[in-house]
């Protein structure tokens, strides 16, 4: 059994509420849609341009680059950090944006290099542990916050994103939305349909943080303590 | 730990709150900055009303139809593999999460920010079955190293400075560092990473569960609560039965509201929706997922007057405006749940016989209700639960019944009224000097004893207006 | 215009100045000001206090005494925000309710009425001085007058108004607070003196005489070279 003392707990909320148990809710239609209006008809370049500046507030380092480019602005970002080990997610993007041969040259430099493989199960975690930085491609990114939202998966694995001390997320600027509110919409959509987006949806905005000593604000607590976004004109 | 901290009574809480110093100045600098943090994130919204009004009409539609999404999401979990426990008291979901913990033999949980499982005493329960617990948040970890209870629900250790945190990490962990910030933080990642690494089971709380997922979301800044769903085996999230919203759709706007409301942020740095256990062909997150949902006194509160005080976001907006707060510091409230929701929500939970001072711990000026993300109308119920104390409970002061007594007479017969409002001046002659009284009797000196009183006026302004129409009559 | 003068029970007994400069000010504006005899307390302390049964019969008489006005005003947010509480406290005695709905919806805060109903922005008053103003808790946040008194003071002639800090802060007043929580509420406003004395200001001004009985109380017992005012005064100061 996986569903324990249900029955019992539910019907005594639906006393305490005066009716019966509910079985069927129509969908609530609420009075006021705020969150529609942010960034409302932006352009990409506008949300390029809004992601920039909150960049700043979130200290996070942001560079562009083309889908040519792209390992150049990489290899520059990784030498800027001295980091000489490196995590990345798997997965088919890798051969389309030229990131596998990227990784595989950087490899015969004498970096250490892994991308994440499931066949090499925990290996992947225990290298990532080591790893000076991890690099994921956005899945969504949201203009307005910051934020590079991952849908962990088999190639994205959760730890690539969290413990290396240097977090690189590269953006293409298709998946670029005026903030969450497109996110949980696409989400909310695929759930609708019955297809499970992520075990782990990550919404990460940054490096991460702490204010807990003083109200000082420290960067860097038990996540990755500096992030770079590149973000890759792929429109 | 349970909902209930301490030992001292009301006054004497209050006493020390006003007694620490320092803890006062923390307190008051940080309102400082969670106040102009939140009101900038709102202003940068520009309809931060409306966004409020949607909140709101969230937060009471799910609470209307509970019934409907605790099902919805306790279907979800089990198809995504995990496994969903409801406890009506804190003692079930404490023996169910042993009953695991005993199961997979595990020596070390290691635990991300919940406040619930404060309210239920779970890690007692834990290290009574004889397992180490490690709190990972940069400030539950420092009030676990100290024995200390948290004073506020989003930065626990509030009230803590870093010559004290610095003593604790020396004394505890062997800490030779110095006092600064960043170097006691830079302590605790290097020490908690190994908790991580090693931890048999995470345990988590819940911000939102989302219904139509499955997902339990986490709000934090430190990345503690990622860490603890994706290296140990076994998950483990305890959460209010009313943390729930319906879709995602609704967990970004209440999500959005939180973190404007709590620090003024547009988003924490990881926000994070687990569904379930991971899937197939990933390699870290859990194997095995059990949510626990717990009522512990939550579903009386539904149905009646109070049901929007399940509303709360735990944002804390209403303890960061509270002046009250800012002066007595969140110990003095003796709940875990401190601030203007601590004294809505603690009674509520725990009973008027410990708490009944609380409702009175305000001077009712509505910066809670003000502040509040999701309009819940905390002084009103504030007020209410004061005529539930005088008049259902009979826990007011007998000598405060009486004055009542009297003043409804008064009050309420024109003809006292007036010979009172005569009166006044001659009656409180004795203690006037100066039209001013500043050692008053009875009732009056609590005030007096800091500031002075105004003498009632020789003549009252009714008598005053009287001889004036008398004199234009005349006239 | 008749205009039925709602007084409160503070300034009728303790500061009858403030009733006599608000029966002038609105007669400068041509109404005809009268004073129901029956009115007594709003009842406030003892709702607040949860004596709500205590509060009905205060509230009763009330609503007695301004039926047959035509307009209602107070020189106090806080006791015409009790006004305005009535029908909810009331609701489950329709017929009360009733009644206290009609007080409602003709009951105004003195300078919420200068401005919305008889649609004044500057009463011609002349102040000469430096102030600060106090814009208390339940007129701005329960009352929702926000925008009125800065309206109006803006336009007295030599008035100067110097920010308060912290302004939108509680002066720890809150009615039965200030005993029943003797200790939290001197720190309250003795946070709130500092404010005032931070101003350099030399009169406080607010629309509340709790408020400012406390901190007036607060400011005397420091020995404070403040004046205190309510906003009727410097409204009817020529």
């Amino acid at each position: 059994m996986t569903i324990h003392h249900r029955e019992h707990f539910l019907n005594e909320i639906a006393e305490q509420l005066g009716r019966p148990r509910r079985t069927e809710v129509e969908p609530p239609v609420y009075s006021v849609q705020p969150q529609d209006r942010v960034l409302a008809g932006a352009r990409a370049d506008e949300l390029v341009d809004v992601l920039e500046k909150q960049c700043e507030v979130i200290h996070t380092n942001l560079e562009k680059a083309t889908v040519e480019t792209l390992p150049e602005v990489l290899r520059k970002v990784l030498n800027a950090y001295g980091v000489r080990s490196v995590v990345a997610a798997g997965g088919p993007r890798n051969q389309v944006s030229g990131m596998d041969e990227f990784y595989d040259r950087l490899s015969g430099e004498g970096y250490e290099v892994r991308v994440w493989d499931e066949q090499e199960g925990r290996s992947n975690v225990e290298f990532a542990e080591r790893a000076g930085a991890g690099i994921v491609f956005s899945d969504l990114t949201l203009a307005e916050s910051g934020t590079v939202a991952l849908f962990n998966d088999r190639f994205n694995g959760r730890s690539i994103s969290l413990l290396p001390e240097t977090f690189i997320a590269i953006v293409p600027k298709s998946t670029l939305v005026p903030r969450m509110t497109q996110a949980g919409r696409l989400i909310h959509a695929e759930e609708s349909k019955g297809n499970p987006v992520s075990s782990c949806v990550s919404f990460v905005t940054g490096p991460s943080n702490s204010a807990d000593i003083e109200m000082n604000l420290i960067v860097g607590v038990h996540g990755p303590v500096k992030a770079t976004y590149i973000v890759v004109d792929d429109m | 730990m349970s909902i209930k901290i301490g030992k001292k009574t009301y006054a004497e809480r209050i006493q020390d709150g006003i007694d620490n110093a320092f803890m006062r100045q923390a307190v008051s600098s940080a309102q400082g900055r969670f106040r102009s943090g939140r009101l900038k994130a709102a202003e940068d919204l520009g309809d931060w009303e409306e966004w409020r009004t949607l909140g709101e009409e969230i937060r009471h539609h799910t609470m209307e139809n509970l019934d409907y999404y605790l099902y919805q999401l306790s279907e979800q979990v089990e198809k995504r593999g995990g496994t969903v426990f409801f406890a009506k008291t804190a003692e079930e979901a404490n023996q169910y999460v042993q009953k695991i913990a005993r199961e997979k033999e595990a020596k070390k949980v290691v635990k991300s920010k919940s406040m619930v499982t404060e309210e239920i005493g779970l890690n007692e329960a834990l290290e009574e079955s004889g397992c180490e617990v490690v709190e990972s948040d940069l400030g539950e970890w420092i009030l676990q190293l100290d024995e200390d209870p948290p004073s506020h629900i989003v930065t626990p250790a509030l009230h803590k400075n870093k010559e004290q945190i610095r003593e604790t990490f020396a004394e505890k962990k062997g800490y030779t560092g110095s006092d600064q910030p960043e170097e006691l933080a830079a302590f605790a990642r290097e020490q908690l990473r190994q908790d991580f690494l090693s931890a048999d089971i995470g345990v988590t709380g819940c911000n939102f569960a989302v219904a139509e997922s499955g997902a339990v979301t986490l709000v934090t800044n430190e990345g503690n609560a990622r860490m603890v769903t994706s290296l140990p085996d076994t998950q483990i999230s305890v959460m209010g039965m009313e943390r729930i919203v319906p879709t995602w759709e609704d967990l970004e706007v209440v999500v959005s509201l939180l973190t404007r409301a709590a620090v003024g942020q547009k988003l924490t740095s990881y926000i994070t929706a687990l569904t379930g256990t991971k899937l197939e062909g990933e390699v870290d997150g859990p194997e095995e997922f059990h949510l626990v949902i717990v009522d512990n006194g939550r579903s009386k509160i539904l149905g009646t007057e109070f049901q929007s005080a399940l509303h709360c976001i735990r944002c804390a907006a209403c303890i960061n405006a509270c002046p009250v707060y800012r002066h007595v510091g969140g110990h003095s409230y003796g709940s875990i749940y401190p601030g203007p929701i601590g004294a809505v929500l603690t009674p509520l939970l725990d009973g008027y016989e410990d708490h009944k001072d609380l409702p009175y711990a305000s001077t009712l000026c509505a910066a809670c209700t003000e502040a509040c993300p999701v309009k819940i109308p905390l002084h009103e119920h504030l007020i209410r639960h004061r005529e539930i104390i005088v008049e259902r409970e009979q826990m007011g002061s007998k000598a405060e019944a009486v004055m009542m007594k009297g003043y409804a007479k008064w009050a309420s017969t024109s003809a006292a009224y007036k010979l009172s409002t005569k009166m006044a001046h001659t009656a409180l002659k004795p203690w006037t000097e100066d039209d001013y009284i500043s050692n008053g009797p009875g009732p009056l000196k609590g005030w007096t004893a800091s500031r002075d009183f105004p003498a009632p006026a020789r003549q009252s302004f009714r008598n005053w207006y009287k001889q004036r129409e008398k004199r234009r009559n005349d006239g | 215009m008749r205009v039925s003068l709602f007084i409160t029970c503070l300034c009728d007994t303790l500061t009858p100045d403030v009733g006599k400069d608000t029966v002038q000010l609105l007669e400068r504006f041509g109404c005809e000001v009268d004073f129901p005899e029956g009115q007594t307390c709003c009842g406030q302390p003892a709702y607040n206090s949860g004596y709500v049964k205590e509060s009905k019969q205060a509230m009763k008489q009330m609503i007695q005494a301004f039926e047959d006005s035509e307009y209602v005003v107070g020189p106090s947010g806080s006791c015409v925000h009790m006004l305005k509480e009535y029908p909810k406290v009331l609701s489950e005695e329709p017929e009360w309710k009733r009644r206290a709905e009609a007080l409602v919806d003709k009951t105004y805060e003195l300078t919420q009425f200068l401005v919305e109903v008889l649609e004044v922005k500057d009463v011609g008053s002349t102040f000469q001085g430096k102030a600060t103003y106090h814009p208390s808790c339940h007129m701005t946040r329960l009352l929702g007058v926000k925008d009125a008194p800065r309206i109006l003071l803006e336009n007295v002639k030599g008035l100067e108004i110097i920010d308060l800090p912290l302004k939108e802060d509680c002066c720890g007043f809150g009615g039965t607070f200030a005993v029943k929580n003797a200790a939290v509420s001197e720190q309250m406003v003795h946070e709130k003196a500092e404010h005032i004395s931070e101003t350099k200001a030399d009169y406080l001004i607010g629309g509340d005489m709790g408020c400012l009985m406390n901190m007036g109380g607060r400011l005397r017992r420091n020995d404070q070279d403040v004046k205190v005012l309510h906003i009727a005064q410097v409204l009817n100061s020529q």
